[in-house]
C-alpha cells in the first residue's frame, strides 16, 4: 500500500522553547496543587523498583488493601467498593470518568439498570472528572441526604462527616433536604445551615436511592429551588487559581483579574498565579508583564520558575523592540543562570552585535 | 573567594534518566523533553496535519507522560512508550472533536509541512494535497484514522500500528484498508488527492 510523505516543518527552537516552558509551569501547577491537597501520600516512591524488589509481599498486600497507597498515579479498573487509609489516595475509572479518592475514604460504586453510574461516599472525599452527560448515562454521587447530578465537569464531594461540593469545571446540580442547587466552576456548595445540625455520618449512605436515580425518576427534588440558605461560597485557593486557569482562553481579562487576586495572598498558589499573570500579559500588555517579572523576582526569588521569569523579561523585551535593555535582561539571565535552559540564547542575545 | 560552579551532570542511561526524572530531578525532565520532543512533534503533526493543537497536544503528551514515568517499567523503549501516550491524546482530541474536517485553506502556509528548496509551483500543489488529504482525513472514523495516519503517513508497520492502538494486527490492517476504501471515494472526484492516496 502506497505511503505518503509528509515532512513536518522541524520546529524551531523558540517553538521548542515556548512549549518546554509552558510544559513545565504546568507540571509546577500540577505539584502545588497536589501539595495542597492534603490527602497526597507522603512519598513519592519509585512504584516499579519498589514493586521489582518486594513482588511477592506487594501481590499480598494488593489483594489484602487492593484500594490503598501508592495510587496517586496508578489506574484502575472499577471496582464495587473503594477503601483508601489514611493518608493514602486511589486512582480509579468507571467509563469515561475519573476519579481519585482522597485518604480515608470508603466510596461504592454502583451501576443502573440504565447504564447510569453512582458513587456512594460513606466517608472521606471523592474528585470526580466527568464528561458532559450529553446523551451519556447519568452520573451521581451520593453523600448521605446529598446527592450530586453531573452536569458535566470536574469537582469534589467531601464528606467529613458534613458533605462539601467543589467544582472544578462544569456544573452539577446539588439536591439536597431544602432544595436543589446548580453549582458552577469554581463555586463550592455546602449544607443549608439547618441540615448541618444533622449528623450525615450517622445517616444511611444510601438513604436517597441510587442510580437508577435520574431526573425523570425523582422530579419532586429537582423542584425550582427555595430561597438558599446562603452555602454557595467563596473556593478555596487551589479551586479559584485552576479555574482562573481554565478562564486564560475564553476569558483572558477576567483570569488575569483571578490570577492577580490570588497573586495577592501568600500562600503556596501566589506564585503560580503570578507567573501566570506574565505568560498571560506577555501576549497583550507587555509593559503589565515586565511590571508583573520584577514582582516575581522580587517576592518569590526561591520559586522554581524564577529561571523562567528571568527568561521571560528577555523574551517580553525582545517583542517590545527594546533591544539595549533585552540585552541587558540576557546578561542578568546568563550571571544567575550561567548553565540554564536558554543559555545559548541568551550569550546569542547578550553579545553585542 | 570566587563563585565556583558545579554542575550536575545530567544521566546519560535511559533508565538513569527515567529515575532522574521520577524523583524530581528538573533537569533530567528538561533533557528527556528536548531528546523526545522533535520526535513526539513529528508524530502529532503526521497524524493530525497542521493544526493550531499542535503544541498542546505536545504539551498534553508530555504531562501525561512524567505524570506516568514511575509506571514505566522499561519493557518497551520508552521512545515507545511515549509514542503510545501521545497517540492516546491525539485519538482523544480527535474523538472529543468529532468528525470536523480541516476547512481548506484555514492552516498557516508556514506551518505547512514542506521542504524548502521545492519548486514554487510544486510546494504549492504539494500544500493543496495535504490541505485535501487532511480535510479527507477528518470525514474518517477516529480509529481509522489513526491507523492509517501512523501506517501511511507516519511510516510504521503493521505491528507497530497494532501496538501503539493497543489492537491485534488483523484490525490494525482491518482499519488502514478500510480508511483507504473511504479515501479513495474521497479522491474519486479530486485528482489532486487521488494522485496522492492511489
Amino acid at each position: 500500500m502506497k505511503r505518503i510523505t509528509v515532512d513536518p516543518p522541524p520546529p524551531t527552537d523558540t517553538r521548542r522553547d515556548r512549549v518546554e516552558r509552558q510544559l513545565f509551569t504546568e507540571l509546577q501547577r500540577m505539584r502545588v496543587a497536589e501539595r495542597a491537597d492534603a490527602a497526597i501520600p507522603p512519598a513519592r516512591v519509585r512504584g516499579w523498583l519498589v514493586a521489582a524488589a518486594f513482588a511477592s509481599a506487594a501481590a499480598f498486600a494488593v489483594a489484602l488493601f487492593a484500594h490503598s497507597t501508592d495510587v496517586q498515579i496508578a489506574e484502575r479498573e472499577v471496582a464495587s467498593q473503594i477503601t483508601t487509609p489514611i493518608g493514602g489516595t486511589s486512582q480509579f475509572t468507571v467509563g469515561d470518568a475519573v476519579m481519585v479518592a482522597g485518604g480515608d475514604t470508603s466510596v461504592e460504586v454502583k451501576h443502573g439498570d440504565d447504564g447510569g453510574i453512582t458513587l456512594v461516599l460513606a466517608r472521606g472525599s471523592v474528585d470526580c472528572d466527568v464528561a458532559p452527560r450529553n446523551g451519556r448515562p447519568p452520573f451521581h454521587v451520593i453523600a448521605g441526604e446529598i446527592a450530586v447530578e453531573v452536569v458535566g465537569t470536574r469537582f469534589t464531594v467531601t464528606r467529613t462527616p458534613a458533605a462539601r461540593v467543589d467544582v472544578t469545571r462544569g456544573k452539577v446540580r446539588v439536591t439536597a433536604p431544602g432544595g436543589s442547587w446548580l453549582v458552577g466552576a469554581g463555586e463550592s456548595w455546602s449544607p443549608p445551615t439547618e441540615s448541618k445540625a444533622t449528623p450525615a455520618a450517622t445517616s444511611d449512605p444510601i438513604a436517597i436511592a441510587p442510580s437508577p436515580v435520574s431526573p425523570a425518576a425523582a422530579p419532586a427534588v429537582i423542584a425550582p429551588a427555595p430561597a438558599p440558605v446562603a452555602t454557595i461560597h467563596r473556593v478555596s485557593q487551589q479551586t479559584a487559581f485552576l479555574a482562573a486557569g481554565r478562564l486564560e482562553a475564553t476569558d483572558p481579562a477576567r483570569a488575569a483579574k483571578q490570577f492577580r487576586t490570588i497573586a495577592n495572598g501568600h500562600d503556596a498558589w501566589a506564585p503560580p498565579a503570578l507567573y501566570s499573570l506574565v505568560e498571560l500579559h506577555a501576549s497583550s500588555d507587555r509593559d503589565a508583564a515586565l511590571a508583573d517579572c520584577a514582582e516575581y523576582l522580587t517576592r518569590f526569588s526561591h520559586e522554581a520558575q524564577v529561571e523562567d521569569v528571568t527568561w521571560l523579561r528577555v523574551e517580553i523585551l525582545r517583542a517590545a523592540g527594546r533591544r539595549d535593555e533585552a540585552r541587558s535582561a540576557a546578561a542578568d539571565y546568563l550571571r544567575q543562570f550561567a548553565h540554564g535552559s536558554y543559555a545559548g540564547l541568551a550569550e546569542r542575545i547578550a553579545t553585542p552585535p | 573567594m570566587g563563585l565556583s560552579i558545579v554542575e550536575k551532570p545530567t544521566p546519560s542511561g535511559e533508565a538513569e534518566l527515567v529515575a532522574a526524572c521520577v524523583a524530581g530531578d528538573q533537569a533530567a525532565q528538561r533533557a528527556l523533553f528536548r531528546r523526545e520532543y522533535a520526535r513526539v512533534h513529528a508524530t502529532v503533526y503526521r497524524i493530525l496535519g497542521p493544526s493550531r493543537d499542535q503544541d498542546d497536544l505536545v504539551q498534553e503528551t508530555f504531562i501525561a507522560a512524567f505524570r506516568g514515568l514511575a509506571r514505566f517499567r522499561g519493557e518497551s523503549r520508552l521512545s515507545t512508550w511515549i509514542d503510545r501516550i501521545a497517540v492516546r491524546v491525539v485519538f482523544e482530541h480527535i474523538r472529543a472533536r468529532g468528525k470536523t474536517p480541516v476547512p481548506l485553506g484555514i492552516v498557516d502556509d508556514e506551518d505547512a509541512g514542506l521542504s524548502v528548496g521545492v519548486e514554487v509551483d510544486a510546494q504549492a500543489h504539494a500544500r493543496d494535497g495535504l490541505r485535501r488529504l487532511y480535510a479527507a482525513l477528518g470525514e474518517l472514523v477516529p480509529e481509522q484514522r489513526l491507523a492509517f495516519a501512523l501506517y501511511s503517513i507516519d511510516g510504521r508497520s503493521i505491528a507497530d500500528v497494532a501496538r501503539l492502538t493497543n489492537v491485534s494486527a488483523v484490525t490494525a490492517k482491518l482499519r488502514i484498508w478500510r480508511a483507504r476504501r473511504e479515501l479513495m471515494k474521497h479522491a474519486a472526484g479530486d485528482p489532486v488527492l487521488k494522485e496522492l492516496v492511489s
